[in-house]
């Protein structure tokens, strides 16, 4: 290929790299609140109160950083966090659709899916939402 | 259990970087040289030989850790120093994990191109490009996703922690 080509090829491949990180970045830590149905129940888990349900896995840099902001958002709001890891259990990636690590389930005091957080949580949005959330329960 | 190794997490996107970029220059090149007619000019076309350095510094880092990987030295030698201290550090297994995605990818390339297959070194260095330059610039995690799905292939299992 002649030079020029190859660089206008190249200099496009950096082009979509880019456009391909802006949308991931714009899609990380956004809720996307749900009207779930039925109420999930979770072998080993207890789902009695509003639980931030985290999964996790060992090769995620962000899990460790929004373990620790669900932490602090569960004690302001008194609330239970469960973090549960993906690798000792598949089946539940597979049945909560996950796709990547971290991925939050927000459940409501009877078990139902009120919201799905892909990647790092963003602490002020998911704060209000909780607070949404446990005034009108 | 023993707890895993902790690395500067601006170490790990400097490495990136530094990768992503020499990725980007063999895309170049492989896109200039094309594929070359037989097995030895293939073996030792520029584009060949830089996908195979930077497959084997993958391999050496994914098997030894990130820290080992001789950019993530160059920045501790030479860049942190003159840095402030992280605010926090970071588990060096995902970009671990990540070296030994870029390792599987490149060394496909390199193989496939010793084969003649037309594109193949071009194709695996972008592909390893795209996942160096978002790591570097936005913070994208390809242990985040890439390891889920082994998972979910019923791949990789571990057992519940006593």
């Amino acid at each position: 290929m002649e030079p020029l080509g190859a660089l206008a090829l190249v200099a496009a491949l950096v082009a979509v790299t880019t456009a391909l990180g802006f949308v991931w970045r714009s899609r990380q830590g956004r809720i996307r609140t749900t009207t779930g149905a039925d109420a999930v129940t979770i072998d080993g888990v207890d789902l009695g109160s509003v639980t931030l349900l985290q999964f996790s896995s060992e090769f995620c840099a962000p899990c460790r950083a929004t373990a620790r902001v669900l932490d602090d958002l569960a004690q302001e709001h008194g609330i239970a966090h469960v973090e549960l890891d993906v690798a000792q259990r598949p089946e539940l990636a597979a049945r909560f659709g996950i796709l990547q690590t971290p991925t939050t389930l927000v459940l409501d005091d009877t078990g139902r899916i009120r919201a799905r957080i892909g990647g790092a949580v963003r602490r002020e949005q998911l704060s209000a939402e909780l607070t949404r959330l446990t005034v009108a329960a | 259990m023993s707890r895993p190794a902790q690395i500067d997490p601006r170490g790990a996107r400097f490495t990136a970087a530094i990768t992503a970029v020499l990725l980007l220059v063999d895309v170049a090149l492989g896109l200039v040289e094309g594929v070359a007619a037989t097995l030895a000019e293939r073996a030792l076309q520029p584009a060949f030989l830089l996908l195979a350095v930077l497959a084997a510094i993958f391999v050496w880092s994914a098997a030894g850790g990130v820290a080992r990987n001789p950019w993530s030295i160059v920045f501790r030698r030479l860049v942190r120093p003159r840095l402030k201290p992280p605010a926090e550090l970071e588990d060096a297994a995902p970009p671990t994990f990540a070296q030994g995605v870029g390792a599987f990818v490149t060394l496909v390339g390199v193989v496939l191109h010793l084969a003649g297959v037309p594109y193949a070194l071009v194709i695996a260095a972008a592909a390893a490009f795209v996942a160096a330059f978002l790591n570097a610039a936005f913070g994208y995690c390809l242990g985040c996703q890439i390891y889920l799905l082994l998972v979910r292939a019923g791949l990789i299992r571990r057992a519940a922690a006593a």
